[in-house]
């Protein structure tokens, strides 16, 4: 005997169970009070700006009538006289920016005079005053040291051989420690300008925040509300209300994934190995270390022949040291070498 | 019908910071909600689409022409941004944050459900999850609407029954329908389930 009806019978789940069993499947509360307020500040910002809002609230001293025609006559004759100063202008040599490296997709365009656009190829360079935009991946090798990489759908302005106006997308920075002051690239964005010190970054610019996650080295950033520094392992975004907001970030792992597939060359031949496993470890956002003594003089005195051309960091370093006596294990943002044999 | 959200979205075009407030504190925990529901994104991808979502309804005030409830139609803009989502994550570089983990959300949601009881444990958790909304996705968007309102964002009846423009009582009957639509749902479900993982 049972209390419980015959499974068959639509009375087997009764009310109470029924309701709990929505009530455990349904209820929900995934946003913290930290993102509830982030999500706040942008979408008030968004609702202030939207054009309805503005249809129905007009600000006060709207010209209308003929000063608004003489306006725009004047508005149009400016940008004649620009559009022909352009046309005319003598073919001047510009600075180069840098050389497209790498590109998948598409790649990269530039906008020329009249919003004429031409893709530009592996080997091509990018100069100051160029548009550029990305319809695929790309990797661009700076004039003055380091890379840059550039994720699909990306938007950006050179504004000088050290500065980029990023207008939205995502991009990569990375420059090396070791170069001179000469060679800081500065971003600027909508929400303020970042500035580094030897470092890696990535840059991600929309409609609805800047960010920025340190990868290595250290961000400065200027922005409404002043400026901030981040530090490796930092994320740090600028909200549309101009609040600054930082959260830590792991320096390795799947969100990195984009920038490693876009690493540049390491040509290792005659290198020692050594020097790749340092390329390897930075690429994939790890630190080296050595199990062992001899793991560490192994890999100083073993020198590489050959090419790892096309082979993503992970390929290479699992490749090259299955033909040495070490073996390797990645956890955690740890490269771990150690003697195998 | 819906007087009071076209209300609402009129106040909010008009300028009213207090009507924003209302809309932005009854749509953003919801939707966040809603969205988990149908997904397994981690917390800062279910944020962009929820931000995302809240912004293009807010820019697109205007449209909102008080044909269903004000909620009803923010979640169609949602679920249009989750298949964004979706098909962004399959073409592009996946953005996981390991501090947000939908691991971590699972965990704690299956510490907070109840104990499994027959028929109930005929499934485990995540497929009744999964059953779950899929069933409320084959019922009348009315019955969907109300025992979503009511189980999983914790609305009262009075709230619901402001939001559809209905009385209390109507509501209340409403619900009672929908969970009998549900049960049988459910059960045929659960019922096929049992017999596909051991035929007699």
């Amino acid at each position: 005997m049972t209390d419980k009806p015959p499974l068959d019978s639509p009375r087997s789940v009764n009310d109470p169970e029924l309701e709990r069993l929505l009530t455990s499947q349904l209820a929900r509360a995934p946003l913290s009070a930290e993102a509830l307020e982030r999500l706040h500040t942008s979408v008030s910002q968004a609702w202030r700006e939207t054009p309805a809002l503005t249809r129905v609230s007009p600000p006060h001293g709207t010209v209308g009538g003929w000063k608004r025609w003489a306006g725009l006559a004047a508005a149009a004759s400016v940008v004649a006289t620009v559009l022909t100063l352009l046309a005319l202008r003598p073919a001047v040599e510009r600075e180069q920016f840098g050389i497209v490296a790498r590109s998948t997709d598409g790649g990269l365009e530039v906008r020329g005079t009249f919003f004429r656009r031409h893709r530009v190829r592996v080997g091509e360079a990018i100069q100051v005053g160029d548009a550029v935009e990305s319809r695929g991946s790309a990797l661009v090798e700076l004039g003055h040291g380091g890379t840059l990489r550039v994720a699909p759908a990306s938007a950006m302005i050179v504004v000088t051989a050290s500065e980029l106006a990023l207008k939205h997308g995502l991009i990569y920075v990375d420059k090396p420690p070791g170069l001179t002051e000469f060679a800081r690239l500065h971003v600027s964005t909508r929400a303020g300008l970042v500035e580094h010190v030897g470092t890696e970054f990535e840059l991600k610019s929309d409609d609805q925040v800047v960010r920025i996650r340190v990868r290595e080295g250290q961000v400065r950033f200027f922005g409404a509300s002043g400026a901030q520094t981040a530090n490796a392992g930092t994320e740090l975004s600028a909200l549309s209300g101009g609040r600054l907001v930082t959260r830590p970030v792991p320096s390795f792992g799947r969100a990195w994934e984009w920038t490693t597939a876009l690493a540049p060359e390491f040509a290792i031949e005659g290198r020692p190995l050594i020097e790749f496993l340092q390329w390897a470890s930075r690429e994939l956002g790890c630190t080296l270390d050595f199990a062992d003594a001899r793991a560490r003089d192994t890999a100083s005195s073993t020198i590489l022949h050959g090419s790892i051309q096309g082979e993503i960091p992970g390929d290479a370093l699992a490749n090259i040291l299955a033909s040495t006596t070490l073996s390797f294990e990645l956890a955690e943002g740890s490269l771990r070498i150690r003697s195998s044999r | 019908m819906y007087e009071a959200d076209r209300e609402l979205v009129a106040k909010m075009l008009a300028g009213e910071q207090r009507a924003f407030d209302v809309f932005f504190d009854t749509s953003a925990q919801r939707l966040a909600a809603f969205a988990a529901r149908r997904s397994g994104l981690d917390g800062a991808s279910l944020e962009d689409v929820v931000q995302i979502a809240l912004i293009k309804a807010v820019r697109n005030l205007a449209h909102y022409r008080g044909e269903a409830a004000l909620f009803t139609w923010l979640s169609g803009i949602c679920l249009h941004e989750l298949a964004d989502a979706r098909r962004t994550a399959a073409r592009r570089p996946a953005h996981v944050s390991l501090f947000e983990s939908s691991a971590v959300q699972e965990a704690i949601t299956h510490l907070s459900a109840p104990e499994h009881e027959e028929p109930v444990a005929q499934l485990d958790a995540e497929q009744q999850g999964a059953a779950v909304i899929r069933i409320l996705e084959a019922l009348p968007e009315r019955y969907a609407f109300v025992l979503e309102a009511k189980y999983g964002d914790g609305l009262a009846v009075a709230d619901i029954a402001r939001q559809l423009g209905v009385s209390a009582i109507a509501v209340q009957s409403l619900l009672g329908r929908a969970r009998e639509a549900f049960r049988e749902k459910w059960l045929r479900e659960t019922s096929s389930a049992s017999s596909e993982r051991s035929p007699l």
